[in-house]
């Protein structure tokens, strides 16, 4: 692995200089506090020091709305919709985002595998950003800290005014090649602590929730939630989508497409005779948070939360990922002390 | 977990593509449900397992799960019986036959009959649940000598609620066939029993070493069922149950049909008992 030292000044070049590679993405701001991922256009409009953006990159692979196929009603027949690779780079990711795109590959990838997700994905670079963890970040908990470059083709780490640029694999040095960098020997900081913890190691959690189907937390949690599924829509690993019809106003052609739903909405287990297998708020909370740490964590051995916090930071009943989870633990007379 | 490692090891599919299939036959079952015989291109067979479903579209109008009702012993097209429940059930009732309808599937696990094979089969189908049985009971009615005796309880709402009277009548008739039918709420006309379904269960005269068992019906029998045959001392290993859940994609993928760990499209809708078990949220 080779290290580079790339000037803060510097950034709009060499962002300039990707982009005379392939379409790049990356942050931008968005009012006064809001971040996004998107497509560059200004070198100089991308943020590289955010906290983190409201929607992870999932949505480029997994777009809130996709057309599955179109039909024509006279005809009573269709077409598949095509779907083209992203193929772009992605410019200024967190190392818990690049995780999420991890799982969301098992997810799609296991079983069917299937096309849209899996083409969609294809010809994907990452260049990773170190993060300064704020108020709602816990990733340290589950493995993942501000400076992990697992996943990335490139991984900048954040110096005073600029930043260690590490290249990880070949994609990363064609992107390179070009752009002139003094090199770097000093290694990198690590960049913070995080503010919030889970108090178990990660290895501990499926055993904690194992243990916790009864707990009162979820009665609890249920007594503030609404049920908006705010916390379905912003995680970066969420996937569960449903599937519905939209029919032309001339009613002779339309399309299938398929959305983001949430687990958090009572109709999302709603079947004919009106029965809901998921009715109380509380077995809903219970279903997500065992959808994070237990469920797919039990075949895969991680977790599907990636502690990116945007759960607790976007719910309007300021309920805590982080909170419930260590309810959970506390009850179970397992914390360790000294928090990770 | 790399993807670009994963990739060349993965056939990505087009999933969510249907076969358009036309309908050859459309029944009147009851005021609420109609039966359709569906064949596929070429008249290929689908080539499923009793218990297994398929996703049935009309475009425009929307996508949803049905369990096959016929035998994969019926060559060149299969049966689907649809209780009118919504917007796609309900423009289904007012097709016509040879009308062309989107299918994908077959989809789920349905029932391992190797497992049934040499032994008696008991099927206990309340209301709308006869229809998924009714590809097991016409499996083993079609391969009579590989199974023990079949022994059905069908419990309805009502008389006039029965399903497949006609086949009814025949099994009725059939000295190898064991039927009980009982009705909710009696009639006039009425002369069978009258109860909820697990009331034929106790007066059921089973080999307990030898019998495998079939469950499918509304959410709530499930449990009062699983009493009733625990209580005559049968096995939960000689227990399949079929369970519905809400379906969209059929393949593992939109997470709607999961009960707690396992998702129902794939590992269901037909379940080992003991596997229920440590699912909460099953029953
Ligand atoms: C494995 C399986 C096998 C089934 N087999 C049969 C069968 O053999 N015969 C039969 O008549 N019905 C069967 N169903 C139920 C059937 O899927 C629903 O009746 C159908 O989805 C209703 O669609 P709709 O568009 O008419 O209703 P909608 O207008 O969509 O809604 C009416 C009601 O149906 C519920 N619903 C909507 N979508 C689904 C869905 N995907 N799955 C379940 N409920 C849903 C809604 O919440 C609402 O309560 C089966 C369901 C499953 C999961
Ligand atoms: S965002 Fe908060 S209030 Fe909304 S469903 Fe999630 S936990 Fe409940
Ligand atoms: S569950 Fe919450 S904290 Fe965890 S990845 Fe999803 S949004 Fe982030
Ligand atoms: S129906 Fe979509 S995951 Fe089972």
């Amino acid at each position: 692995m080779v290290q580079f030292y790339l000037d803060a000044e510097r950034l709009p070049a060499f962002t300039a200089h990707l982009m005379t590679q392939k379409t790049v993405i990356a942050p931008h701001a968005k009012g006064q506090k809001s971040f996004t991922f998107e497509t560059v256009t200004e070198p100089d409009q991308v943020v590289l020091d955010y906290p983190r953006v409201m929607q992870s990159i999932r949505k480029f692979f997994l777009p809130p709305r996709e057309e599955l196929l179109t039909f024509d009603l006279t005809e009573n027949s269709y077409e598949v919709t095509d779907v083209e690779p992203v193929n772009a780079i992605f410019l200024g990711v967190h190392s818990y985002d690049v995780a999420a795109v991890g799982r969301l590959d098992y997810n799609f990838s296991v079983g069917s595998p299937e096309r849209n997700y899996l083409t969609r994905r294809q010809g994907a670079v990452f260049i990773g950003v170190s993060f300064v963890p704020d108020a709602y970040h816990f990733s340290g908990s589950v493995n993942i800290r501000p400076e992990d470059a697992t996943g990335c083709d490139i991984f900048l780490t954040k110096l005073f005014d600029g930043y260690v640029l590490e290249v990880h694999t070949e994609v990363g040095e064609e992107l390179v090649e070009g752009f002139d960098m003094p090199a770097h020997d000093a290694g990198r900081p690590t960049t913070g602590h995080f503010q919030q913890h889970i108090d178990v190691p990660q290895t501990k959690l499926s055993e904690i929730m194992e243990q916790s189907y009864d707990n009162a937390v979820w009665e609890e949690t249920a007594e503030q939630c609404v049920g908006c599924g705010t916390c379905n829509l912003v995680c970066p690993t969420c996937y569960c989508f449903n599937v519905d019809e939209a029919v032309d106003v001339t009613v002779t052609k339309g399309h299938r497409e398929r959305h983001w739903d949430g687990c958090m909405l009572r109709k999302f287990s709603e079947v004919a005779g009106g029965e809901v297998f998921r009715e109380s708020l509380a077995s809903r909370q219970r279903h997500r948070i065992f959808r994070k740490f237990k469920y797919i964590s039990d075949t895969t051995g991680q977790p599907w939360c990636v502690g990116c916090g945007r759960c607790t930071a976007a719910c309007p009943a300021h309920i805590s990922i982080v909170g419930i989870v260590n309810r959970l633990i506390s009850d179970h007379g397992q914390a360790v002390v000294a928090p990770i | 977990m790399n993807l670009n490692e994963l990739l060349p090891s993965i056939e990505p599919q087009s999933l969510y593509a249907p076969v358009m299939a036309e309908i050859k036959e459309i029944k009147r079952l009851t005021s609420m449900e109609v039966f359709y015989r569906i064949e596929m291109p070429g008249g290929e067979d689908l080539g499923h397992q009793p218990g297994q479903f398929v996703e049935v579209s009309i475009f425009g109008v929307g996508e949803a799960p049905f369990s096959i009702s016929s035998s994969p012993t019926l060559k060149g097209s299969f049966e689907l019986g649809v209780r009118k429940a919504g917007m796609l059930t309900d423009v289904m009732t007012r097709l016509q036959p040879g009308t062309k309808l989107g299918i994908r599937g077959p989809f789920g696990t349905g029932v391992d009959v190797e497992k049934f094979k040499g032994k008696d089969v008991l099927i206990i189908a309340g209301g709308i649940g006869l229809v998924p049985m009714r590809s097991m009971i016409n499996y083993v009615l079609d391969r009579r000598e590989e199974f023990g005796r079949l022994i059905i309880c069908y419990g309805s709402k009502s008389q006039k609620d029965l399903l497949f009277t006609d086949e009814i009548a025949k099994w009725e008739a059939d000295p190898k066939v064991e039927f009980h039918v009982t009705v909710d709420q009696g009639g006039e006309s009425w002369k069978g029993n009258v109860g909820v379904i697990t009331t034929l269960i106790p007066s059921l005269n089973l080999d307990l070493t030898n019998t495998a068992c079939c469950v499918c019906g509304p959410p709530i029998m499930y449990r009062f069922v699983l009493m009733a045959l625990k209580s005559k001392g049968v096995s939960d290993e000689s227990i399949y149950m079929s369970l519905e859940r809400r379906m969209k994609c059929g393949v593992g993928k939109c997470g709607h049909c999961q009960i707690n760990s396992s998702y129902v499209c794939q590992d269901g809708p037909v379940y080992h008992y003991p596997n229920l078990k440590n699912l909460q949220e099953a029953l």
